[in-house]
């Protein structure tokens, strides 16, 4: 959501929203049928969502998007009987796709860039990793914006999200769909009818396989010391892999059975950690979750949350592939911006200053919070 | 119907072949039941719920499976008499009693005959190695979610390309779950009061008199859950084990500690606990009075913390959920209801 800003900037942004979305409105299609799916939007800053919408047609739907111009647009991951009902029971649930959120923050790398500090009490601001406000003293706000090796790392997640999903739990390429979140991560929608009507309860076993979560220890460390043989019935999907990646940390099964307790329960944990998907488990668990409309701007970033097809997951470069606006100059007057790259173009770090920016960097900013519109 | 095919029938009398064949050869309206000479399936009806009751099991004996016709037919004649009574709790126990016969039943089957009953009960199972069954992901996980010995999570299990592997005690332990669940749903179906024979209406009043006998010295129930203040997670909980289902050692761990935060007192957290099917009263009171501080070092114990809540497997967080770290802020922070978006 697009936090405190001039009115000359939220005009700004609401032009170059309608620019991409007059362009690129036959790209955005929520799943069929879409009369079951709610629909949640914001449209002005500062309000709150605007949902429980329902739309009959996609030329109603696209209507609807090209009066308002929202900033931010979302589909539900559920099929309702009746979704434009305001109370969640009464919507009466038929099912749900299966839906996964991989967040670059929780992929635990930090940006490479120094950050900005802003005081949250004289309001002092510079460029630097500082805990404490130099004048005042006070508590100092760290500024990051997510670099393009966070967004690799995540990426790397959600690939290993999809070989388990595809390899443990038999989900067809052609039913999985894997977008850039248009900010900080990705998102992977699953759309396979066995799976539809999988509850809360089913999902957050499939969470918890995904994140490794309430394994049963003791019996791999039983199966590790015996060095039972890999092809055995009863290691399959996560199991084999964790006990695999361990012997070969090992080096070889006979070292294996040699080391202490201690040492291969201590493996086996690093092996955990390496192995689990980092997944946001609320989202997963949650059927009635709205997700972020496919091909929409996400209002955080300016960016788009983009589609990706498999065969391009592994060169996909977001911070290149999910620009949605041109690169007309465009003046802002930046407070504070670490250094920060978009299209193969490195700006910044800025400080106090009014900059020409082309127009996809410039909404970036307004929309980080970080700079306020001047003017072309 | 082959001879063989008509005794399995009577031994899983909730397979199809058991309805066909009654509805094949005997006039099943209620106002003929009286007629039809069905006083032996009604007598042995009685019996099945009085089993379900006391030894929490069905029997069904060599012989019962010789008296084919009386055993198929007493089967939907007792659940015509369980959803007579309208007691949650009878309902539990029948399901239960059903579903445990048929699982020792299952368990000296063939291969062949369990994967059958397993198809037509919905669980598709297809042999995969020696002694193991495939059986899909999304199947699984509807039945296995109740069960909490940590080997039936999907972590633990052997998983391949869509499929979860298990051995056969395992495949009719699955099958079991769904025979309770249908026998479960079958006796909410409501009977007409003014259809039912008079026969039956005395067969019902044997079975309370069973169950007030069983249940003498037990206190009346207390409702327990105040919707408005208790957070999903706790909520769900409560609502499984009013329904006599087991809890794990953390679900009883976080209720407990629950009412112990709201004030309840321990007679009423332990008459509450009575319900789950190991209740002992010792245990029971031992545990609670340790929990609220009486015992031990006197330290009372506090709910877990949604992050252990949510390591446990039992976060179904709600939009008042929002925002909170601790199951007793349920509600504090979102009454404004901001949406949960991604």
């Amino acid at each position: 959501m697009v936090r405190g800003m001039l009115q000359a900037s939220l005009e700004f942004l609401k032009r170059e929203f309608f620019k991409y979305y007059y362009e690129n409105i036959s790209r955005l299609v929520p799943p069929e049928p879409i009369r079951n799916r709610e629909f949640g939007f914001f449209l002005e800053k500062g309000r709150g969502m605007f949902r429980h919408k329902c739309f009959n047609s996609l030329r109603d739907f696209h209507e609807f998007i090209l009066n308002e111009i929202p900033l931010d647009i979302y589909v539900s991951a559920a099929n309702y009987e009746d979704p434009g009902n305001r109370n969640m029971s009464e919507k009466k649930l038929v099912n749900a796709e299966l839906f996964f959120d991989i967040d670059a923050e929780s992929v635990a790398i930090v940006s490479e860039e120094e950050p900005a500090w802003i005081c949250q009490k004289c309001g002092q601001h510079s460029i630097g990793l500082r805990d404490g406000c130099p004048s005042c003293g006070s508590p100092t706000e760290l500024v990051r914006l997510v670099s393009e090796r966070q967004l690799k790392e995540a990426l790397r997640e959600t690939e290993k999200l999809i070989r388990v999903l595809t390899e443990d739990f038999g989900i067809a390429p052609e039913n999985m769909r894997v977008f850039y979140s248009g900010n900080r991560g990705y998102h992977v929608h699953v759309n396979q009818e066995d799976f539809l009507n999988v509850t809360g309860e089913g999902r957050r076993e499939i969470v918890d396989y995904l994140l490794i979560q309430g394994l049963d220890e003791k019996e791999l460390l039983i199966f590790l010391k015996r060095g039972m043989s890999i092809g055995s019935v009863s290691l399959k999907g996560v199991k084999r892999r964790i006990y695999a990646r361990v012997v070969e940390k090992a080096g070889s099964v006979e070292k294996l059975r040699a080391s202490r307790r201690e040492t291969v329960l201590k493996m086996l944990e690093n092996v955990v950690e390496e192995l689990k998907v980092r997944i946001d488990p609320v989202v997963t668990i949650d059927m009635h979750r709205l997700m972020r409309m496919p091909e929409s701007i996400n209002s955080s970033s300016g960016m788009v949350k983009r589609r990706i097809r498999l065969e391009d997951l592994p060169s996909f470069n977001p911070l290149e592939e999910a620009i949605a606006f041109g690169d007309e100059e465009t003046c802002l007057k930046v407070k504070i911006a670490p250094r920060f790259s978009l299209r193969g173009r490195t700006f910044g770090p800025f400080k106090d200053e009014e900059v020409e920016l082309p127009a996809y960097a410039a909404v970036y900013l307004i929309c980080k919070g970080l700079g306020e519109y001047a003017g072309r | 119907m082959t001879g063989e095919n008509i005794l399995m029938a009577a031994r899983y009398p909730f397979l199809p072949e058991a309805r066909e064949f009654i509805s094949r050869n005997i006039d099943l309206s209620l106002e003929s039941l009286e007629k039809t000479g069905s006083e032996a399936a009604l007598k042995r009806a009685v019996e099945r719920v009085k089993n379900a009751l006391i030894f929490k099991e069905v029997k069904v004996t060599a012989l019962d499976e010789l008296n084919y016709v009386r055993e198929m037919l007493s089967f939907p004649i007792a659940i015509i008499l369980v959803s007579m009574i309208m007691n949650e709790y009878i309902r539990r126990m029948y399901a239960l009693g059903e579903s445990r016969g048929a699982y020792r039943r299952m368990l000296n089957e063939s291969d062949e005959t369990l994967l059958y009953i397993g198809e037509k009960m919905g669980i598709r199972g297809v042999p995969d190695n020696e002694n193991t069954i495939r059986v899909k992901i999304p199947t699984y996980l509807k039945l296995a979610y109740s069960f909490h010995a940590p080997h039936w999570k999907l972590v633990n299990r052997a998983v391949n390309n869509g499929y979860v592997l298990m051995g056969k005690t395992e495949y009719a332990r699955l099958i079991q779950v769904e025979v309770n669940n249908y026998v479960y749903e079958k006796t909410l179906e409501p009977v007409p009061a003014e259809a039912v024979p008079n026969s039956f209406k005395r067969a019902v009043e044997e079975i309370i008199e069973v169950w007030n006998r069983l249940e003498t010295g037990k206190a009346s129930r207390i409702p327990l859950r105040e919707r408005e203040d208790t957070p999903p997670c706790i909520d769900r909980i409560i609502k499984r084990m009013e329904n006599g289902e087991n809890a794990s050692h953390f679900e009883r761990l976080v209720v407990a500690t629950f009412m112990i935060a709201r004030n309840r007192s321990v007679g009423e957290i332990i008459e509450f606990f009575s319900k789950q099917p190991d209740y002992k009263y010792s245990v029971t009171k031992y545990q609670v009075e340790h929990l609220a501080g009486i015992r031990g070092g006197g330290k009372k114990y506090s709910v877990p913390s949604c992050r252990t809540i949510l390591t446990n497997g039992l976060c179904y967080p709600d939009e008042y959920c929002k925002g909170i770290n601790h199951p007793l802020r349920y509600g504090e922070r979102n009454a404004a209801g901001e949406p949960r978006v991604s």
